[in-house]
């Protein structure tokens, strides 16, 4: 049947049905995988794509939500005209598919939907599976430093011709797992994924036709652009710069710097990466191949314009407006071969850095920082019935949301990893009794004060009974720069990691990478809490007394930060509190709110390491090969710290000349 | 003398009733407005005009049973009781953190999830249970007494005490209890332990926590409802109907109305579930459509529960009919986006200011007004006109979109009603995948006041090739109350692999929940004509995070982990295509549910006039792109084993049926309207 109708009422009703679609297919995956990744992390995806490789359609609610900025163009190449129906299509590898994995770890499988003998569109579909190879179980361990560690690449290619599974080339990957049952059931979850949008795209042709359901799904990309254009185009046009640093010194690569320069013209944004730190000797970088709207480096962004248009069309579209530049040879743009494990760390700060530059332009659109990390915490312990290891996660090791213009910050989780559930104690310790959770609550005040208070972070301590207990957490952030508040907002407090806390053989550990704990050791961990919205001195003081009376807020934080004094029943003393809020005020001496609250260790840093300095020492190794490169910028950044430790202060235009006496240094002797 | 069941539903707007003749099964339906301060009063209302209009005494009822959103408005409101909550040393966040997880992705300024107890009315208890159920901590009388004390002092009205490890040992929760019995006499208590014992201490806590908090409210309501059955000499005692489909004691639910929260929808599926039966379709997929939004249900052979229900932030794990929300309803609101694109929902008109055509002050055109401007709705009202509706203002909301979309008033209206056709689709096939349903096999059961009116157009877009109407589609959830049997769940969390299982362990651990439920069904007071007991087990692979409940055939014999085992491998095949059969496989919950049912007869078909009579009218209806005329019929002139074609519009007191081109209608033996789709 062929319905006569306007066309732009047409657009809804089918874009509605491309979302049924994807929907379902998610809905079938998730119904038929069976790993803990797919339930309790939700990492899976699901997307109908175009024949030149844009989303037309993406899950909202289910799975992954980052689907629609995928590039997918490469690996559509890589299939060549050799396709027919019934085809499947697989690969993982972020080099062959030039961005479209962005670690060994997700596994790609894809199928051509043919109707009437002509091709539509394909059907999408990621898993994160549980292992894929390499030197650690589970693939990712941020040490690693080359691709090869981290478990198998599979070039794209047919797993499945005209419906004939190629078993040899399963088997071969399976036997490159140490999970192969679990990898190929959570495989056959995405080809029923498949399998259903197949289905459903070929029912849809048959009541639509054809020709109405391509041209609709071309309106559909370009529906979501104009929205997507309508809402940068409110934001004001200008340039506007933000830096921040992973830390990933745990592995070695100390301070890494994220720095972007939003440009905001004609209804288009300009991330230009250009001043980010080389690609780093850790599982750290994000092979993006520098593609204009790669999901990695627009999470903030797809957020944001979420956020002002909630009925935006969810597809490839939305994203054709964000523009990217990155040099190669950096943390956001790799070389081949680059190790890109735990790039969810980096993906994090990107966002961060992304929000942080786009605040300058709308202050009152965006919250203040979140936490800034998104760590599983992981334990192992022998096991003395069945031999070898039992694994567990403990936790999800996330941190509160920044304040908002008009809330206090979400306490305990993130709205970027707002799908994350926790581990029930009672189901943990049944599983591994050999561990007590000893504590597991909200950490009090640790949310930057503000008008509107970052959420509070969260503490866990858990004691081992067992010998050899081994603990690792990747992605651990933000133990020295804690999330900057906003207009006047605090910075949200720190991370900490104790071990034996309140004994004589307590131990400040910092970030941990692996940590082995005996017997009766108690480890504590602290995450960060967001980031204040709005001066301190504007918050209700009635807010500031219930804050304090639920034990969100100390009363010396009260007094300290938002300068509400409390008498002894803990009702608002107006008096006390009038001259303490101006006492502040006199003491800070702005009048006009600062619009990032650093806090004092980065803006001590700061002070030392200008955006000029960072600038120019990225700048000075621009354009070596890349182990030169990674081994050179070491030297450069010790070789200035050791000069600012002298008590000299090194302009940028040194740089180059500092550098190329390091380089010499290199030259054979003789 | 002639006995009659009586069922009364109180929803926002108003309140439903269903009275049924014992004897010959006629039933008997009326609305009455809803007096939201004090529920009770339109009950009172609604049995007086049974009076006054049907001369029916109250006291010839013989069985009465009541549902009432009271429960979830006070938890959905936040407006119950000040609760206080013991918890272990170190967890006393459980509700603060709650699963972490939000409700909405993609926005920045998500609402902040808000705990009904405030954070300083939660107090720890210096107690350890370890998960093997053995005391690492005993908890000590003067802790317990002096949190209560202070918890006291800030006001509160009941405790909920919520232990970890409770439901593996519940000594320390009931050790705490009986002190601050004793030593607060008149502070209510609720134990996590007691209210639903299962395994998982945040969900655990949230079901006493939400019981404590609406508990006061409901039983100060209950009271007042049995004083008015007293007042009115009716000869029997009410129940309550609960969110499994059961219904229940006053006592019991004054106790425990946690399990009273989704009563109303769940009457609704049961309703329909039993009617659906008698017109020989076991595969239904119900579609309740309201003012504000739209559920459905899968019912297969028999009704799912689920332990996966939410009243806003908060999980009930409690075992609920398997219902969920499509968005659309009769009041959402259609717009014309910035980029010329027509959008329907998400936000509603609800029941105030309502629809434009409602005259209430709604100026935005709602999918209510684009039925009554595409000609669907009767320009005479609704409620066989008691409710005037304002054609004009209808008109002068669907051309505030006309314009923009650059179509007539009436193509605007059909574009509404399409654009949230679609909608609603798009929300119905991925639930449906998510139970594993293909549409294509099932009916399509409509109720609620809209959902005829938008069930024939959803099935043309989902390929559904049947549609049923019952009898009173606006009235269905009274009539589920009446027609529930006496139902009530138990668990016990087991979490151990079945090859460390003996058999008489499982045995014994059935027993102890049979013992539960019979004690429970002496408790409800109630001539039964059949009890039966349904067992059933949560069970997953190991190392595996995906449970399967596997019912336990009624002959199953004696009850080894073998067969359990056995069972879980044939439905895990059914559902999945595949089992592993070598795999070690884990019992999570043993679970039971016992079911008394009274002696209730079958609704009988509404009595029609006996002549010919014709159609009323005709409308010009203007649907999915087509404009045509399509006969008007009052719906007692529908006669059984006619064929009437679409398209054609179907009127009664309580609801319209709008029947498109494709579609032939029938009226079956029990009086339901039986669309097929034609091929």
């Amino acid at each position: 049947m062929n319905r006569p109708m306007n066309r732009r009422i047409r657009l809804e009703i089918l874009c509605n049905r491309f979302q049924a679609i994807v929907d379902e297919m998610a809905q079938a995956i998730q119904r038929t995988a069976h790993t803990v990744f797919v339930k309790e992390t939700q990492d899976y995806g699901a997307a109908l794509v175009s024949r030149t490789g844009e989303v037309i359609a993406a899950p909202r609610r289910y799975g992954v939500l980052m689907m629609i900025g995928m590039p997918m163009a490469a690996a559509l190449a890589a299939c060549g005209d050799d396709i027919a129906d019934g085809d499947v299509f697989v690969s993982n590898d972020p080099d062959a598919t030039r961005g479209m994995a962005t670690h060994l770890s997700d596994v790609y499988l894809w199928r051509p939907i043919f109707v009437e003998g002509r091709l539509l569109c394909w059907a999408w579909s990621f898993i994160h599976v549980s292992d894929i190879g390499g030197r650690v179980p589970g693939s990712i361990a941020p040490s690693s430093h080359e691709i090869y560690q981290e478990g198998l690449r599979i070039p794209p290619q047919k797993l499945i011709r005209a419906g004939q599974l190629d078993r040899a080339l399963l088997e071969t990957v399976l036997a490159n797992c140490r999970t192969p049952a679990q990898n190929w059931g959570d495989m056959k979850a995405c080809l029923a994924g498949l399998d259903t949008a197949w289905r459903r795209v070929r029912a849809l042709v048959s009541c639509y036709g054809f020709d109405v359901v391509e041209s609709t799904a071309g309106e559909a990309l370009d529906y979501a652009e104009a929205q997507a254009r309508r809402v940068i185009a409110h934001v004001p046009d200008g340039t506007w710069r933000y830096s921040d640093y992973l830390e990933a010194d745990m592995v070695g690569q100390g301070l890494v710097r994220i720095h972007v320069a939003l440009t905001i013209a004609g209804g288009e944004m300009l991330l230009d990466f250009t001043g980010s730190a080389p690609q780093v000797r850790a599982a750290l970088n994000i092979p993006t191949w520098g593609h204009h709207g790669h999901w990695m480096l627009i999470t903030g962004l797809v957020n944001w314009l979420c956020t002002c248009e909630p009925a935006i069309a969810y597809n490839a579209g939305l994203v054709r407006p964000l523009k990217v530049k990155i040099p190669r040879g950096t943390i956001l743009n790799p070389e081949p071969g680059a190790a890109c494990g735990a790039r969810y760390a980096t993906s994090h700060k990107v966002c961060d850095v992304t929000l942080g530059a786009l605040a300058q332009a709308v202050p009152m659109e965006l919250p203040a920082t979140d936490s800034g990390q998104g760590s599983i915490l992981l334990v192992s312990v022998p096991d003395f019935q069945a031999g070898g290891r039992k694994v567990s996660v403990v936790q999800p090791i996330v941190g509160g949301a920044g304040g908002r213009p008009g809330d206090d910050g979400v306490d305990g989780t993130m709205v970027i990893l707002n799908f994350l559930k926790n581990i029930p104690t009672e189901i943990f310790e049944n599983e591994m009794p050999e561990i007590a959770i000893r504590h597991y609550g909200l950490r009090p005040d640790s949310g930057g004060a503000g008008t509107f208070r970052g959420g509070t972070g969260i503490e866990i301590e858990f004691e081992t009974s067992a010998p050899y207990t081994q603990v690792t957490s990747r992605c651990m952030e933000r133990y020295l720069f804690g999330p900057p508040g906003r207009l006047g907002g605090e910075m949200g407090a720190v991370g900490y990691t104790l071990l034996n806390p309140g004994s004589e053989r307590e131990r400040d550990l910092g970030k941990i990478d692996l940590l082995e704990m005996e017997p009766g050791d108690r480890l504590r961990i602290g995450t960060q809490g967001g980031g204040g919205f709005g001066d301190p001195l504007e918050r209700e003081a009635h807010k500031v007394a219930a804050d304090v009376a639920n034990g969100y807020v100390a009363r010396a934080s009260a007094a300290r930060h938002y300068g509400v004094v409390l008498a002894d029943d803990g009702t608002v003393d107006e008096q006390a509190s009038a001259a303490r809020r101006q006492a502040i005020r006199t003491a800070r001496g702005w009048s006009k709110p600062p619009l990032h609250g650093f806090g004092a260790a980065r803006t001590a840093h700061s002070a030392l390491w200008t955006e000029a300095l960072e600038d120019a020492i990225v700048a000075a190794s621009e354009g070596m090969p890349v182990e030169l490169r990674q081994f050179l910028h070491a030297r450069l950044l010790a070789e200035i710290a050791r000069r600012h430790a002298a008590g000299e202060r090194p302009a940028p235009p040194d740089v180059a000349a500092i550098l190329a006496g390091l380089r010499a240094e290199l030259r054979p002797s003789g | 003398m002639a006995g009659y069941r009586l069922g009364i539903d109180t929803g926002g707007t108003f309140t439903d009733l269903q009275l049924m003749d014992e004897a010959s099964g006629a039933v008997i339906a009326l609305k009455t407005p809803s007096t939201p301060d004090d529920p009770s009063r339109a009950v009172a209302a609604g049995i007086q005009a049974l009076r006054d209009r049907h001369g029916i005494a109250a006291d010839a009822i013989r069985y009465f049973a009541h549902g009432t959103t009271l429960a979830l408005n006070t938890l959905l409101e936040r407006t119950g009781a000040r609760v206080g909550v013991l918890m272990t040393r170190g967890f006393t966040d459980t509700l603060e953190l709650r699963r972490l997880r939000l409700s909405k992705a993609n926005d920045f300024f998500v609402p902040k999830p808000v705990s009904p107890v405030p954070r300083r009315r939660v107090r720890p208890i210096a107690e350890r249970m370890r998960a093997d159920g053995r005391v690492e901590t005993a908890p000590r009388r003067d802790d317990v007494e002096e949190q209560v004390r202070a918890l006291l002092a800030e006001g509160i009205e009941i405790l909920a005490i919520c232990f970890l490890h409770a439901h593996r040992n519940p000594a320390h929760e009931r050790q705490a209890q009986a002190w601050v019995e004793q030593a607060f006499p008149g502070l209510p208590v609720c134990a996590s332990s007691h209210i639903w014992p299962q395994q998982r201490e945040y969900e655990r806590a949230a079901v006493a926590v939400a019981n404590a908090y609406v508990a006061p409210r409901m039983a100060a309501y209950f009271q007042r409802l049995e004083m008015l059955c007293q007042r009115l000499a009716m000869p029997c005692r009410p129940f309550a109907t609960k969110s499994n489909g059961g219904v229940m004691s006053l006592a019991s639910a004054a106790a425990r109305p946690v399990e009273t929260l989704l009563s109303g929808p769940a009457c609704g599926v049961v309703a329909a579930h039993i009617l659906a039966t008698a017109a020989g379709c076991d595969d239904i997929v119900t579609f309740d459509m309201g003012g504000t939004s739209a559920d459905m249900s899968v019912v297969e052979g028999a009704l799912r529960t689920g332990g996966e229900t939410a009243v806003g932030d908060v999980p009930i794990v409690v075992p609920a009919v398997d219902i969920c929300a499509l968005g659309a309803g009769g009041g959402s609101i259609a717009r014309v986006d910035a980029e010329g694109v027509l959008k329907v929902g998400p936000r509603s008109a609800g029941a105030r200011p309502g629809p434009a055509c409602y005259g209430w002050g709604g100026k935005e055109a709602t999918v209510t007004d684009a039925w009554l401007v595409a000609g669907i709705l009767s320009p005479a009202g609704l409620l066989g006109g008691e409710m005037a509706l304002d054609q004009a203002a209808a008109s002068r909301a669907i051309d505030r979109l006309a314009v923009p979309l650059g179509a007539s008033r009436r193509q605007a209206a059909d574009a509404v009603l399409q654009v949230a056709i679609a909608g609603i689709y798009a929300e119905l096939l991925p639930q449906l995948a998510r139970r594993g349903v293909d549409a294509a096999g099932f009916a399509l059961f409509a109720y609620g006041a809209a959902g005829p009116t938008a069930a024939f157009m959803l099935a043309r877009e989902a390929e559904i090739a049947r549609v049923i109407v019952p009898p009173a589609p606006g009235l269905l959830c009274a009539l589920g109350g009446l027609l529930g049997d006496l139902r009530a769940d138990f668990v016990a969390s087991v979490w151990r692999d079945t090859a460390t299982l003996a058999g008489d362990e499982l045995q014994a651990i059935f027993a102890r929940l049979e013992d539960e439920a019979r004690a429970w069904l002496a408790e409800q007071k109630v001539a039964l004509e059949r009890v039966y007991l349904l067992r059933s087990a949560d069970l997953c692979y190991a190392g595996q995070s995906f449970e399967v409940n596997v019912p336990f055939p009624e002959e199953a014999g004696e009850l080894t982990a073998a067969a359990m085992v056995g069972w879980f491998h044939r439905r895990y095949r059914t559902l999945y295509g595949y089992a592993d059969a070598e795999a070690p496989v884990r019992m999570l919950e043993a679970r039971l549910q016992i079911v008394g049912a009274t002696a209730s007869p079958r609704p009988a078909a509404p009595a029609r006039p006996g002549s010919a009579a014709g159609p009323s009218g005709k409308r010009l209806v203007c649907e999915n792109g087509e404009t045509a005329w399509a006969d008007v019929w009052p719906r007692q002139h529908l006669r059984p084993g006619e064929a009437y074609h679409g398209p054609l519009i179907v009127e009664q007191y309580d609801s319209t049926a709008y029947v498109p081109a494709g579609f032939t209608l029938s009226v079956d033996a029990q009086g339901h309207l039986v669309g097929e789709r034609s091929r």
